[in-house]
């Protein structure tokens, strides 16, 4: 006699194949990826990655095929990216170098052209795209920087110089002939920590980036460009100051010292206690 | 067993189709031959610049390759099948060469 069995077995059976697939899917055989995409690298990877790109930007002053090459990090906003790495990796402070050359990298992307004449010494390009430019349409992050090289050349001249091994400490903008045409303290806005807010221009009133600031205090200094918060301005750098210590601030080795620059502290008229900012604005001679 | 069997199939589909394991934080050594051919480029036009091939190989060495010649060399080969210019694949040359030489002084054993 045959046993009458109900949709039950069906689904057990079922169950029981959907979680073996599963657990073989999954676990024993997933889907490998060996064929990866830059994109998809872990965070302190694409670091890494984007600090390459800066290197070789340094070397061949190359923009489009920087910009070209950190499009396909899949950043949502690749100057941003390039402008937080240089300044977090500034205030570690463990790799200057690749800091710098983040630095120089975002600031020429914020001006739009490659900053030859502000970063670099004669004997490099001004900014003009090599032959092997890349061509953005073969670069998305679709498609593979293949191509990045592939552009048949019509003539051989030459890429980028070679520069001298040893690359200038700061951007050659000059550091001297800055005049202080504004020193305040602000209590218009909370702040969350007292600020000294440095803005640079040059005579005709156009914000400056590249131009190295050092901050110095009792046991310690701190060097900074202007520009790497591109949001704020292209003349725009801050300092955070720490509550008690007093501060002294140059642009650049040689400029003139400001001295005395301690915490802003504001109150309001409620008598609330907040922290305020130093607003130094210098205008080039 | 047919349930079963059918079972597996409808996993295996969700498990690699519908719903895959995702890969998001990869890491550089399943890079695409031609992205790692770039990267390979990027150091070589670094290292053109600067001169120094410790930094040159400490980058390399992020893609994880057993052997950074073999590296340089694949992605040279790749290179150029795929028609990057000559003055690229010179300074990617130059990047191996120079490799060579430096894997042979280490495996040169000292007087």
């Amino acid at each position: 006699m045959r046993e009458k069995r109900g949709p039950w077995y069906l689904l057990t059976g079922l169950l029981i194949g959907f979680t073996l697939g599963l657990i073989y899917a999954w676990a024993i055989q997933p889907v490998e990826y060996i064929d990866t995409a830059p994109s998809s690298l872990r965070a302190d990877f694409k670091d890494q990655y984007r600090a390459v790109i800066a290197a070789a930007y340094l070397a061949n002053s190359d923009l489009v095929r920087a910009r070209a090459r950190l499009v396909l990090l899949g950043d949502e906003d690749t100057f941003r990216a390039v402008a937080e790495q240089a300044q977090r990796q500034l205030a570690e402070g463990d790799k200057v170098e690749e800091a710098r050359a983040l630095g120089i990298l975002a600031i020429d992307m914020g001006q739009g052209v490659p900053g030859a004449a502000l970063t670099r010494t004669p004997q490099a390009t001004s900014g003009i795209p090599s032959q092997a430019s890349p061509q953005p349409a073969l670069l998305s992050t679709d498609a593979p920087p293949t191509g990045s090289t592939a552009q048949p050349t019509t003539n051989n001249t030459p890429t980028a110089s070679p520069f001298p091994t040893s690359m200038p400490v700061s951007p050659t903008i000059t550091q001297t002939g800055f005049s202080l045409v504004r020193q305040e303290e602000v209590c218009t806005s909370p702040l969350q920590a007292p600020l000294i807010i440095v803005d640079v221009k040059d005579a005709a009133g156009t914000p400056l980036a590249g131009v190295l600031i050092i901050v110095t205090w009792d046991s310690g200094e701190e060097r900074f460009y202007t520009g790497l918060k591109p949001e704020k301005g292209m003349g725009y750098a801050d300092f955070t100051l720490t509550a008690g210590l007093v501060y002294t601030l140059r642009l650049g080795e040689s400029g003139t010292p400001v001295y005395g620059l301690s915490a802003v502290e504001c109150q309001d008229a409620q008598g609330n206690r907040y922290w305020g900012a130093w607003i130094l604005e210098f205008v080039q001679l | 067993m047919l349930a079963i069997a059918v079972g597996v199939g409808l996993g295996l589909f969700y498990g690699w189709v519908i719903r895959p394991v995702e890969y998001v934080d990869t890491s550089p050594n399943t890079l695409r031959i031609d992205y790692k051919s770039d990267y390979v480029l990027m150091v070589a036009e670094a290292y053109q610049a600067e001169g120094n091939l410790d930094k040159a190989i400490q980058r390399l060495t992020f893609l994880g390759e057993a052997s950074l010649v073999d590296l340089v060399y694949k992605t040279m080969v790749f290179a150029e099948t795929i028609g990057y210019t000559d003055t690229d694949l010179a300074k990617m040359q130059n990047l191996l060469s120079d490799l060579k030489a430096y894997s042979l002084l280490q495996e040169t054993p000292a007087p």
